[in-house]
């Protein structure tokens, strides 16, 4: 995880019935894997807490990092309030506070989850609310978990909209600029690209074909091949950032991302500004 | 008959006045299968030998050249030979590995060991040959006072003739620096301070002889699996020892916040560039080396500033650099070869340094000109160390804990040290495995007989946040590390090995004849293990020496990434109580009786 200070969880709502896309987003492929795949995988780097996939009643998901749990709505249909209230209460014994956001957010950046989760520092904010690129962003916020009983009496109430919880509880909603005063997010993802989601088949072909985030690597010892020094590459993946840097992750080698997490997994998600650095598995010395 | 590989006998050397007496000591079979050799038939011969509670520098003290049933055969690193004492650094087990033809030649004089007590009454070589009643001598040898190891060699060599490998000391070990070396052909055994515990003896050298054979069960076998082997220790596993050398680690090190730095206070170190392999192997020259019967080739020989060459590996640059807070090479370089010429461990002399620059810095220790960074003051002490100057030198030649322990006013917080050793150049906080490993290890503070970064690098769990899984990957490669130290192979070799404990039973068997397999020889890694700990609990050690300095638990280091390493005492004492439960200790961490009673400790 990239911000351990954050004794936060990630839940991503995937019961949605993606109705406009004509398919599941969830299992929506990107970069090897799926858009799920991907957001989970990014708040486990980003959260210090649980990570878990609420789904529909039966839902088939694509598969998941290892670690992230599941989580079922009991009922069908009734939309985020409900994938809200059973993704917080699943968490609220573990974790005080929470990130919650759809599954289509393929751009999604760990400077943005931090941002909207540092709104929550101050225990008079229930809801950390972005309303960035001109609209709130319910499902790209932080939630204190102890609205999960507010939350799942709204369910009972058929009250599904998310205004609804957000008329009983204290919202603190944060526009553009204050959003980009943060001097990290404003470097690592200036337009707010993170609350990009693709709802149509328009919107996934277009999201596509941007280029992969730019990225940083640096090959050390035995693995640098005669380069020093780091170079700059493109690479929406582990897999991908070793590929670019001539290297396979074999048991041989490993990456540390951002100086921090190490990894073998190829299908880690890297975001804009992150700097991995591939190391000899063997550190005997 | 013995099991191929083996003599089944080690030697006890007796020294009195000017005489050294040779008594045999039958090494049953038994005893040879559960401990093998090296670190673990050491252990095994310093429970039979060592007076309970006895002066690791009193005469009566054992100090142990333990070989292995691998030593002899064309098997790649096997020129391996374990020293065993009592530590004066520790006051418990100690164990250095060293590679080098003395291996070979030591164990065909026809021994699976051979053990030094006693004390001449002048500066001595003692020779030992393959003749089983006059292969024992001791000669007075007073023109080799204050030599380093290296010229004593060489100076053993014109006196005595060719044919005579060499284990000697410095003039620190003479002197007993705690942290003294034994050293031959440029390697060390290095840590714990072997080398004092020959000082003490009045043993400049030991010198021995080949003169037997020594037979394998499947002498076919073992030659295609030295091939196999040999095969494999050129591929990708071994690339990062053969290009770089372990130096490889610092830049890597430094770019996961996990290099030591002044003194602990810090994970990474400004000045690790100007240290790095890469960057030394772009402007200096350098020359590789292998120890003998090795295809790996781990050692990197720099050319330095104004003539010479030394030898650099990652610790003595982590400690003699970064834990300094020095970043000039030459300075770095210099300070190396001096510890080499001294006879003196360089991860011992850096941590203890280290902590006196912060002595100073709190105004703990009145030596002004003793900073951080300062080259030629660390030069300046590593002087007054090996001759044990009185103050700051014979102070300082104690080691970190008894240092502090003198000076008081709360140093022993930031003392980098375990049970005495000091911490080699892991930073425990962001490799919590490693704290663990660190903390429990029956050596001290040791990267050795441990090895848990291996799990904290893996990518397989946190890092930072200690817990079950990284409790059974310490105990994993702890017990690697038993058989590997006791086999012997070369630990470097590690990543060839696809099923480790299956492949080493199939070793072993071939050499031995026995018919090992994968669950007995992990039975023997927890026995090895296992006997560590009866040796300390019999010689004073409790579970409260299964930790790590106060400043590892109370303060947090923030990494590079903004990510804080903490590693509470909570966190550590629970770690440490899983490992306890995992190798079926009880909560004093002492084995059970029934446990002791499979220890073969009697004999």
């Amino acid at each position: 995880m990239d911000n351990g200070d954050a004794a936060a969880a990630g839940i991503v709502l995937a019961g949605g019935r993606s109705s406009r896309m004509g398919e599941s987003k969830a299992a929506l492929e990107w970069h090897g894997s799926t858009l799920l795949h991907r957001t989970a995988a990014l708040l486990a780097r980003t959260v210090a807490g649980p990570v878990l996939v609420v789904r529909a009643p039966g839902q088939e998901l694509p598969g998941l990092p290892a670690g992230v749990e599941i989580v079922e709505d009991p009922v069908e249909g009734l939309g985020p309030m409900q994938g809200l209230s059973a993704g917080l209460t699943a968490v609220a014994d573990r974790v005080a506070i929470a990130f919650v956001c759809s599954t289509d957010l393929p751009f999604l950046h760990p400077a943005f989850v931090r941002r909207v989760l540092r709104g929550l520092t101050d225990p008079e904010v229930d809801v950390s609310l972005p309303v960035a690129r001109g609209f709130p962003q319910p499902m790209a916020a932080g939630y204190r978990t102890a609205l999960a009983e507010l939350a799942g009496k709204l369910v009972a109430d058929a009250k599904l909209r998310p205004a609804m919880l957000f008329e009983r509880c204290r919202v603190r909603r944060t526009g553009d600029a204050e959003l980009l005063a943060d001097a990290e997010l404003a470097r690592l993802d200036p337009d707010l690209d993170s609350v990009v989601n693709v709802n149509a088949p328009q919107d996934y072909a277009t999201a596509r074909q941007r280029p992969a985030p730019q990225i940083t690597v640096q090959r050390y010892g035995a693995l640098a091949g005669g380069e020093h020094g780091p170079r700059e590459v493109r690479a929406a993946t582990l897999g991908a950032a070793a590929a670019a840097a001539g290297l396979i992750l074999d048991r041989h080698v490993v990456a540390a991302l951002n100086g921090d997490r190490i990894s073998r997994d190829a299908q880690l998600p890297l975001v804009t500004g992150d700097v991995v650095a591939f190391l000899s598995a063997d550190a005997g010395g | 008959m013995s099991a191929g590989g083996y003599f089944g006998r080690a030697m006890v050397v007796e020294l009195t006045g000017r005489t050294a007496t040779a008594n045999p000591l039958p090494l049953d079979e038994r005893v040879l299968r559960a401990y093998l050799g090296g670190v673990g038939l050491g252990t095994w011969l310093l429970h039979r030998l060592a007076p309970p509670g006895g002066d690791p520098l009193a005469s009566a003290a054992p100090l142990a050249f333990v070989f292995s049933p691998l030593v002899g055969t064309p098997l790649t690193t096997s020129a391996k030979f374990a020293v065993v004492a009592k530590s004066p650094l520790t006051g418990l087990l100690t164990d250095a590995l060293a590679s080098s033809q003395f291996a070979i030649s030591g164990k065909l004089t026809g021994h699976d060991a051979i053990v030094v007590r006693g004390r001449a009454d002048a500066l001595s070589v003692l020779l030992i040959d393959s003749d089983d009643t006059a292969g024992v001598r001791l000669e007075p040898a007073p023109e080799l006072a204050g030599l380093p190891a290296a010229e004593t060699e060489t100076a053993v060599r014109e006196r005595f003739g060719r044919g005579w490998r060499t284990a000697a000391i410095g003039p620190a070990g003479e002197r007993q620096v705690r942290y003294a070396t034994i050293s031959h052909d440029g390697r060390h055994a290095g840590r714990g301070g072997l080398g004092a515990v020959l000082g003490a003896k009045n043993i400049k050298a030991v010198a021995v002889r080949a003169g037997r054979k020594v037979a394998v069960a499947d002498q076919p076998g073992v030659l295609a699996a030295a091939r196999d082997l040999r095969e494999r220790s050129f591929g990708p596993a071994t690339a990062k020892y053969r290009e770089l050398g372990t130096l490889a680690n610092l830049l890597a090190f430094n770019a996961v916040s996990t290099l030591p730095t002044r003194n602990f206070t810090a994970a990474t170190f400004e000045g690790a560039p100007a240290l790095a392999a890469e960057q030394l192997h772009e402007l200096r020259g350098v020359a590789r080396n292998s120890c003998a019967s090795c295809s790996i080739g781990c050692e990197h020989i720099y050319t330095r500033r104004g003539g010479g060459r030394q030898r650099m590996e990652y610790e003595n640059v982590f400690a003699l650099g970064p834990l300094c807070g020095v970043s000039e090479p030459d300075d770095v370089f210099a300070a190396s070869a001096r510890c080499d010429e001294l006879g003196i461990d360089t991860i011992s002399a850096g941590g203890t340094i280290a902590w006196a620059m912060e002595c100073v810095e709190r105004g703990l220790l009145d030596a002004p000109w003793l900073r951080f960074g300062d080259g030629a003051a660390l030069l300046r002490t590593l002087e007054a160390i090996g001759a044990r100057e009185p103050g700051l030198g014979e102070l300082l030649a104690q080691g970190s804990r008894r240092a502090a322990a003198a000076v008081g006013h709360g140093s022993i917080d930031f003392a980098p040290q375990v049970k005495g050793l000091e911490l080699p150049g892991y930073e425990p906080r962001s490799l919590q495995t490693m704290a663990l490993g660190l903390a429990v290890n029956a050596r001290g503070a040791d990267h050795n007989r441990s090895g848990a970064y291996e799990a904290d690098l893996s990518g397989e769990l946190d890092r930072l946040d200690g817990g079950a899984a990284h409790v059974a990957a310490a105990i994993g490669t702890e017990d690697r590390a038993a058989v590997m130290d006791s086999m012997i192979l070369c630990k470097f070799l590690r990543g060839v090995f696809t099923e480790p404990f299956a492949e080493w039973a199939a070793l072993l068997s071939t050499v031995t004849g026995w018919d090992v397999d994968e669950p007995e020889l992990r039975a023997t890694a927890r026995r090895i293990v296992l006997a560590k700990r009866v040796f300390n609990a019999r010689e004073g050690a409790t579970a409260a020496d299964d930790t790590l300095p106060p400043r590892m638990l109370d303060t947090p280091l923030r990494l590079g990434s903004g990510r804080v390493a903490a590693l509470t005492r909570e966190r550590l004492v629970t770690m440490v109580a899983g490992y306890y439960a995992a190798r079926g200790l009880d909560a004093e961490g002492n084995p059970r009786p029934e446990d002791v009673a499979g220890l073969l400790l009697d004999g």
